[in-house]
């Protein structure tokens, strides 16, 4: 009988693929993205969000459309289209699927990023990220665990060709709306935070990293102070100065974030690339390919990141983090657990989705619903850490995805 | 020769149902599979488990033997 092996040839595929997400990743950051938010799903999808009902979600500062979305959606299409792989389907627990996208959502905008943004993050050396990546393996242990007691959501079925293109259809509309904002501006009912904005009275006092004052309108900049038309100091220059801009406002150019998304999304769906499968395979298999994958995006990461001199090793003060431990693990446990129920990770449901398979486009769906009211709930973290509602919201989501593992113990063979 | 059929199935279920095939060591099994991902997923596994393997693909469906070197 021929060797076992643990590590197949996959492996290096899976293995490549990280490594150029991970690099991607990390030189959109030095193209005007967020600090370690090149790529993230979660937030991607949460500024689209943001950009359609943000003045009512209370996202003012995520509302953009990043075309990264759209450009791994197309990506991905055209790769599946390419090696006949494009194959409507759907049926398998539609709507629950919905709803596992979005506790999936919620509990990574608590954590502040998605399964594919932790490993990001630690590319970056932010440390915090280890606090999340112990909630995944937590979360992927007891997954295994529902896994193991008979759960799955049931057979997917093959749909009229049609119901495939609705998910590129959405892409080219997003595309639409946001050649129409860089171009002529946003429409009126549209939130858009400003390029390189800084809220430094949330709300009511905006400026821009150059020095523009957005809001209010007849204020000015003096010695770095934001003053009103009469005189008065609206801000000190201290607080400008020490505002950091909002997420939403840093981005990298449009054309540039639409190709980055293009070629992710081709590498994404030919190697199926997945942000929690490595861990779940390992241990539930023995079979380690996939966990090249997060491995190469890491090393991918925190090569560029230091060749770009954007590396910052530590716990305190990362981009777009916060480092409350337990709030950290759990909200990432309720995440990969999520996912895990879901079948893989926000990129690999979206990558699915843009195979023609309904049941992802569902749990994606789930998430862009899910930022909105995450949001509007007031359950959305901040760097500052979690707000009073977050603990609340992930035992609520803990208890709904007990059920859904209860429930959804059904024989399949 | 052992049957697994892992049409329309998330991940990891192809991976699961495959494997418990294996439990036994036939020395033939056949899996039916309907997506890229589980097709690259139980090809890869059965031979990394030392079965040599041929796909054949049949309108939507992937047939992968796979059989004991």
């Amino acid at each position: 009988m021929a060797e076992r092996r643990v590590i197949g040839p996959t492996a290096w595929l899976v293995g490549g693929a990280g490594l150029f997400i991970g690099s991607a990743a990390a030189w959109l950051v030095s193209q005007g993205n967020p600090g370690n938010m090149g790529l993230c799903i979660a937030c991607f999808l949460r500024d689209i969000t943001g950009f359609f009902v943000g003045g009512s979600t209370n996202q003012a500062a995520v509302a953009y459309i990043r075309p990264e979305i759209i450009g791994i959606i197309l990506g991905a299409l055209g790769a599946a289209i390419a090696t006949k792989e494009f194959k409507p389907r759907g049926g398998s627990s539609t709507l629950l699927r919905f709803l596992l996208g979005f506790i999936f959502m919620s509990s990574a905008l608590v954590f502040l990023g998605c399964t594919v943004r932790v490993w990001v993050r630690l590319g970056g050396g932010d440390l915090t990220a280890l606090w999340g990546i112990v909630g995944i393996i937590a979360g992927v242990v007891a997954g295994i665990f529902v896994l193991k007691s008979g759960y799955n959501l049931g057979r997917a079925k093959g749909l009229p060709a049609w119901t495939g293109w609705i998910v590129p259809a959405i892409a080219i509309v997003l595309l639409a709306f946001a050649l129409l904002t860089q171009f002529s501006g946003k429409p009126d009912f549209a939130t858009l935070t400003p390029a390189n904005g800084k809220a430094v009275v949330p709300g009511e006092v905006v400026v821009t990293t150059d020095g523009t004052v957005i809001k209010p309108a007849d204020a000015t900049l003096v010695d770095g102070a934001v003053v009103a038309a009469d005189g008065t100091v609206l801000a000190d220059a201290d607080k400008v100065a020490a505002t950091k801009p909002m997420p939403g406002g840093k981005r990298a150019p449009l054309f540039i974030s639409l190709l980055a998304g293009l070629a992710i999304g081709v590498v994404a769906q030919r190697s199926r690339f997945c942000s929690i499968g490595g861990i779940r395979d390992a241990i539930l298999i023995r079979r380690f390919d996939l966990l090249f994958g997060v491995v190469g995006l890491v090393i991918g990461a925190t090569v560029v990141n230091m060749l770009f001199g954007q590396y910052n090793l530590g716990f305190e003060g990362q981009p777009v983090a916060h480092n409350d431990i337990l709030g950290n693990m759990a909200a990432m446990f309720i995440a990969a657990l999520s996912a895990l129920m879901l079948g893989g990770c926000p990129l690999r449901q979206m990558i699915m989705g843009s195979e023609g398979d309904a049941d992802g486009a569902s749990a994606v769906v789930g998430m862009v619903v899910g930022a909105g009211f995450t949001h509007w709930a007031g359950i959305a973290s901040s760097p500052a850490g979690l707000t009073d509602r977050a603990w609340p919201a992930l035992a609520v989501f803990a208890v709904i995805l007990a059920v859904i593992a209860f429930a959804k113990r059904v024989r399949i063979a | 020769m052992k049957e697994v059929d892992a049409r329309g199935l998330s991940c990891p279920m192809p991976l699961m149902l495959t494997k418990k095939a294996l439990e036994d060591g036939p020395a033939e099994v056949l899996v039916h599979a309907d997506s890229g991902t589980s097709k690259q997923n139980v090809v890869g596994f059965l031979s990394d488990q030392g079965y040599t393997v041929s796909v054949e693909q049949d309108g939507e469906e992937y047939r992968i033997k796979g059989v004991r070197a």
